[in-house]
């Protein structure tokens, strides 16, 4: 019974981790230089997530007695991967294009800090929820100890 | 005798109804952790079904005197092994809507079906608890 605190468990951390790429977006939505000084606007991350542990492969009864076949797992976190979108034009700026199609225009990240304040709150609630299940779970395992206490 | 006196009564349709719903819990935890998950499709096993069966079980029992093991018969949700152990087939899907991420989450089913579980889990483990108090009094009074 105690791999049901596996489950919640896996669910509480992906969804923890989608927060923190939700924050990192957000914080990096106006990053337009890496950590080296160059220009290269932040791009923006997205966790994958599917069901299962993605190792164990253990399916039907098997899986279900260690609850390892059970749970989510971050498959991959997505790092957007298309040409930045020149969206502000502003020739003043120092890391405008010097020449080319869009000389002038500063390369911006492209991060719409609706969408990713929106997948934070749907993240801590899901957490959340998470919690909630964890909570159940406990006071059940409470009760089976009680038989024997 | 002694195996007699813990089967007999209500004990096996308890124990039953016990594993039935510590298992279902996994399940229910299970469509919670993929509540965000694209592709995941909820799944649940019919409660209905099982307490139909254990219900047969418990009538086909009380016919030879309630005594004994209890014959629940399994369905194909529910997989009972020879010494009891239970282990359930999830084909029920939770209703709900698809979403943009063709996921049919519905928390409000979700955290119902929990509570339920739950409630049904503990009321067992207190009713088994009874059980066992009992037994152990008698056995006290007939040691003094």
């Amino acid at each position: 019974m105690y791999g049901l605190f596996d489950v919640s468990t896996s669910g509480m951390i992906a969804q923890r981790v989608r927060l923190e790429a939700a924050s990192a977006n957000l914080a990096n939505q106006n990053s337009l230089l890496d950590s080296k000084g160059n220009i290269a606007p932040y791009r923006r991350r997205e966790v994958m997530l599917a069901a299962g542990d993605g190792k164990s492969g253990l399916e039907g009864a098997d899986g279900a007695q260690s609850g390892r076949s059970f749970g989510v797992h971050i498959a991959e976190i997505q790092v957007d991967k298309s040409d930045p979108v020149p969206v502000k034009y502003d020739p003043t700026s120092p890391y405008a294009y010097k020449d080319g199609p869009y000389k002038g225009y500063v390369a911006m990240t492209g991060i719409n800090p609706a969408v990713e304040t929106v997948n934070a709150m749907e993240a801590v609630r899901a957490y959340e929820a998470n919690v909630m299940a964890a909570e159940a779970t406990k006071q059940m395992v409470a009760a089976a100890l009680r038989l024997i206490a | 005798v002694f195996g007699e006196v813990v089967n007999s009564g209500s004990g096996p349709a308890l124990e039953a109804a016990f594993r039935f719903a510590a298992q279902r819990q996994k399940l229910i935890a299970n469509n919670i952790a993929n509540i965000t998950t694209p592709n995941f499709v909820q799944q649940d096993v019919s409660v209905p079904e099982f307490q139909r069966a254990l219900g047969e079980a418990i009538e086909r029992r009380r016919g030879a005197g309630n005594l004994g093991d209890l014959d629940v018969r399994g369905d194909d949700e529910v997989d009972i092994g020879a010494n009891g152990a239970l282990a359930l087939k999830p084909n029920s899907t939770i209703g709900g809507i698809m979403f943009q991420d063709r996921n049919n989450r519905d928390l409000e089913k979700l955290e119902q079906a929990q509570i339920e579980n739950a409630t049904m889990f503990r009321v067992c483990a207190d009713l088994l608890k009874s059980r066992s108090d009992l037994m152990r009094a008698a056995i006290g009074e007939r040691a003094g």
